[in-house]
């Protein structure tokens, strides 16, 4: 099946944005779908620019899929594992195809999916990628001793960061926020976990028979190549990838009943930190509960808000304020951080963050503050796909979400008709302190 | 002792001529102009590059620089506040950053061509005419200070492990202290040494106006005409100090309750883009440690082989990860040196992979670059340099790099050179620029005195691994790795408490029995 949108892509030397920027499409270009027999979902927007090429796997599986006890981690940990290289073609020849090709490549993990991308110049290199991730997909292979070295890796990774009280204080509170679903922990997984990695290549095995399958997959190519050439490409090296047919269900969580609080204290000097979070809803490019609370929350603390400006620039009493509110499949969490100057002040701006939310309850938003936030967020998505690398990055996202590539102008349609009302009725409807979760840091001695 | 190697910029001179000479449209201007119309592009770049940057801090007034130029970034113009900026760019999406260095200072911006005349007209106001009020000054200096006395040295131990090391590097040179300054130095700061700075430096002859995108035809000229009411002066040429080579290994041990270490080694070298030599020690350094990329030698050794930590690299030049994990522009210096860097790593085995470290640079040194990696690394650089620039603001970066280490398009002309060096050019690079027995190592762990004793004493250090069946041939190397000598010196050893650094310039005098 192939779905031709008709929307005419705009050819300039640099790769382009829309001319056109208050057209409801915000993602312009022409984007093909076409779905093979074992499940396979390929998204093209093939684009005429100088010779980039970005080619994207999403493999739909992140920390939510991390349901079972002492496996926190175990997606970003696979992440990894994929790097191994196939009986077909070794870890080392893989890397050095990809080296000689001068390819820009790496692989995320985030809470709902798992993505894995090769930029690199010239479309006469597309079979050859085409063939190479293929097989990697489909012919994965390591044995035990690789996966204990690469559990080795992931320790390194975990203390790479291990000096940052920020990453302490948003495990701490998702762990506190959460009690059944898989987000209660972080990507990263709990230290726990991931020192027992080097024993589940049993399970390994498992994760990726569920996971790694067409019909949980996605291939998103964005650049300068003919669209034919790579689907015929597709059907050739992917057609005999396996389905899995595997069903996740996620565990749902139960409605919080009263308010949560915790408190880490941080080894050493830091900034005062306060994190202070609601249960919201899932990402909709349909309902409008989650696409109001992302206007509110860039209304009421973005650099231009009238809190921010008092905490950070008037009273000087914050060096940050800023909310979190990521689009996931299940219903995530709506966090609004601060890092403070003076410990004695936490008290006083978590105050002023629940009055701030108690306003928005009870007064709607002024208009021209919410066309000034319509305004904003389309400039910066312009700004964003300024390359084909942008463009993949962007609509990945989109993709794991729902496996649509035009959720992203349904998004911003969306945005487009939430009025100064639906943010009041949704600020009613997800702001109570009773199912707040407040988590603060702090350590050594103030200056 | 310190040896000196003799290096003064020369070279670096003859490229800041050709800046201005092949690039420079001044109409009874000083400023330059780096141009790239792309008229169908809906974005417009625009950089405001001046030379000068942390290495003009005066003495005792380290910071003064970053502070000053975050005023104009952060601190409004005479017209509107700071918070009236926010309001005025939040719905365009506009914004005004501010990045600085040891020797070059940017100020930059991306906008929708729709709103670049209100964007201009903010900006033009806040440099011609900035706002410098004191409740500015208080807040961003007060950000200074949070940052070099809680957040650096105890939040972020891979970049404090880096400015150890350029603390090291850089002892009594303009480029010995972080951009931000000292806590001392930038508490003596005041709103009045910020207005003086500006009037000394913020002038034309320091000027390179970079514009890029679909900017009307006249833009370009009404800016420099606009800029050219600034004093036509320029900072006197910066003549830097020699740069000091160590001789044998100096260690600095920052003490800090921490699970894991990180490490920082190098030492200054005598060539940056500028020389011929660049392209072939370029090689070396991409097959030794590219960065964040398996091509890296030291990566495979210590993270695939061993599972150490997450990433190891190398680097000829100072490097700041731009987009993606390319290079980020903009950075340049007169002087540059070579290093690498280990990411933290359990405690236990940091003596382990600091000799695993120094001995695959004496490999590399004493025997050169494999024959069979050679070839894959020119391809791999004359491909991945093609994705160096997919950004406006990543094409006028390196349209002005290119500029200021005197080429016309570096990056066209390191893909036509590369192909043609010989591997026996690149193994001549690295016997002449790089070396394994004098170092400065900057180490961030717990009981640093016990490091210590072991450094010293080179004891032997056995490697722990979670994986019980490690193939043999790595277990072989291993036993020849724990007893690697180091040759380090007790006086040639210093420990200090982690929150002691960037308290005063230079490095804390712990436990040391001589300085550096």
């Amino acid at each position: 099946m192939v779905k031709n949108r008709g929307t005419a892509f705009i050819v300039l030397a640099l790769l382009s944005c829309p001319l056109v920027l208050w057209s409801s499409d915000v993602f312009p270009y022409d984007t093909r779908i076409e779905k093979l027999e074992n499940g396979l979902t390929v998204v093209s927007v093939p684009l005429e620019n100088p010779h980039i090429i970005s080619y994207y796997t999403i493999v739909r599986s992140g920390s939510r899929n991390e349901i079972e006890p002492g496996k926190s981690g175990f997606a970003h940990f696979f992440e990894h594992m994929m790097f191994k290289g196939t009986k077909n073609i070794p870890r080392e020849k893989y890397d050095d195809f990809l080296t000689e090709l001068g390819a820009g490549t790496n692989g995320y993990t985030s809470d709902d999916y798992t993505c894995y991308f090769v930029v690199f110049a010239g479309r006469e290199n597309l079979e050859k990628v085409v063939k190479t991730e293929a097989d990697r997909f489909i012919n994965l292979y390591y044995d035990e001793e690789m996966l204990q070295t690469e559990a080795a890796v992931i320790e390194g990774e975990y203390y790479s960061s291990v000096s940052n009280p920020g990453r302490r204080l948003y495990e701490t509170l998702r762990h506190e926020a959460f009690d059944k679903h898989s987000y209660k922990h972080t990507t990263m997984g709990y230290l726990e976990d991931i020192q027992d990695m080097p024993n589940q290549f049993e399970y390994s095995k498992l994760y990726k028979k569920r996971f790694y399958a067409p019909d949980n997959s996605i291939i998103l190519v964005v650049g300068d190549y003919e669209h034919e050439e790579l689907i015929e490409c597709i059907n050739k090296y992917y057609g005999d990838w396996e389905p899995s047919n595997y069903e996740l269900k996620t565990p749902v969580e139960p409605p919080q009943e009263k308010e949560k609080r915790s408190h880490y204290e941080w080894p050493g000097q830091t900034m005062p930190r306060i994190a202070l979070a609601f249960h919201g809803p899932a990402f909709s490019d349909e309902k409008i509960d989650k696409a109001a609370l992302d206007l509110l929350a860039e209304i009421g603390f973005s650099r231009s808000s009238p809190l921010y400006q008092r905490l950070v620039i008037e009273e000087q009493k914050c060096l940050a304020l800023y909310a979190d509110f990521p689009d996931r499949r299940d219903p995530h969490l709506l966090t609004f951080n601060a890092v403070v100057k003076q410990k004695e002040d936490l008290p006083y701006v978590e105050k002023e963050i629940f009055n701030e939310l108690e306003h928005y309850k009870n007064e709607p938003v002024p208009k021209n503050k919410l066309e000034d936030v319509k305004s904003n967020i389309k400039y910066i998505i312009v700004r964003q796909m300024g390359t084909t690398d942008g463009t993949a990055g962007i609509l990945a996202f989109y993709i794991n979400l729902t496996t649509d590539p035009h959720s992203i102008n349904k998004l911003f349609d969306l945005y487009q008709k939430i009025t100064p009302q639906n943010i009041q009725e949704m600020a009613h409807k997800y702001f109570s302190k009773t199912k707040s979760t407040v988590v603060t840091l702090t350590g050594g001695e103030e200056q | 002792m310190i040896k000196r190697n003799g290096y003064r910029s020369l070279i670096f001179i003859t490229g800041l001529i050709l800046l201005t000479t092949t690039c420079s449209k001044k109409p009874a201007s000083n400023i330059s102009t780096e141009l790239l119309p792309l008229e169908d592009n809906p974005l417009v770049c625009i950089k405001f590059v001046l030379n000068v940057g942390s290495a003009d801090d005066p003495a005792g007034k380290e910071g003064l620089s970053s502070l000053a130029f975050r005023m104009l970034s952060e601190g409004g113009s005479e017209e509107y506040t700071y918070k009236e900026i926010s309001q005025i760019f939040y719905p365009i999406a506009a914004y005004l950053d501010m990045q600085i260095e040891k020797e070059m200072t940017v100020f930059s911006g991306i906008i929708h061509k729709d709103n670049l005349e209100k964007y201009y007209s903010v900006i033009k106001n806040i440099f011609l005419n900035p706002g410098f009020r004191e409740e500015d000054f208080i807040r961003i200096k007060t950000d200074h200070l949070n940052f070099l006395q809680k957040t650096l040295v105890s939040n972020m131990d891979e970049q404090f492990g880096k400015e150890m090391l350029n603390l090291m590097m850089y002892t009594e040179h303009p480029y010995g202290h972080n951009e931000l300054g000292t806590v001392k130095s930038v508490k003596s700061l005041t709103l009045d040494d910020v207005k003086n700075y500006y009037e000394n430096h913020f002038v034309q002859g320091n000027m390179t106006i970079g514009i890029a995108g679909g900017y009307p035809a006249e833009f370009s000229k009404k800016v420099i005409s606009d800029f050219s009411v600034l004093p036509p002066g320029k900072t006197p040429e910066r003549t830097l100090p020699e740069q000091q080579m160590p001789e044998g290994l100096h260690i600095v041990i920052a003490d800090k309750n921490t699970p894991a270490t990180a490490l920082s080694l190098g030492f200054p070298i005598s060539i940056t883009k500028s020389h011929p030599d660049f392209f072939a020690l370029w090689i070396a350094a991409s097959h030794f440690g590219e960065h964040r990329q398996h091509l890296s030698h030291l990566f495979q050794k210590i993270r695939e082989e061993r599972g150490q930590n997450y990433g190891d690299y190398a680097y000829i030049e100072h490097f700041i990860e731009g987009r993606g994990k390319f290079p980020a522009t903009n950075y340049c210096r007169q002087q540059q040196y070579f290093s690498i860097w280990i990411r933290p790593l359990a405690n236990s085995n940091r003596h382990f992979v600091l000799r695993q470290t120094i001995r695959e640079l004496k490999i590399l040194i004493e025997e050169g670059i494999p024959e069979e990696r050679f070839e894959l690394t020119k391809k791999y650089l004359v491909n991945y340099t093609k994705l160096y620039t997919q950004t406006l603001d990543e094409r006028l970066g390196w349209q002005i790099d290119s500029r200021y280490y005197g080429y016309k398009d570096f990056l066209k002309e390191a893909r036509e050179r590369i192909p043609k060096i010989k591997i026996e050019e690149v193994n001549a690079a690295i016997k002449k620029y790089l070396n394994y027995k004098n170092l400065y190592i900057a180490i961030i762990t717990q009981e640093a005195e016990s490091l210590k004793e072991d450094l010293v004493a080179n004891t032997p250090s056995s490697i722990t691994y979670t994986n019980p069946n490690m193939p043999e041939e790595i277990l072989r190397e291993d036993l020849i790795i724990q007893e690697f000598p180091l040759d380090i010196k007790p006086e040639n050893v210093i420990t200090a408490k982690a929150e002691d650094f960037f308290k005063e310039t230079g490095i804390p005098q712990g436990n040391q029995q001589n300085n550096l």
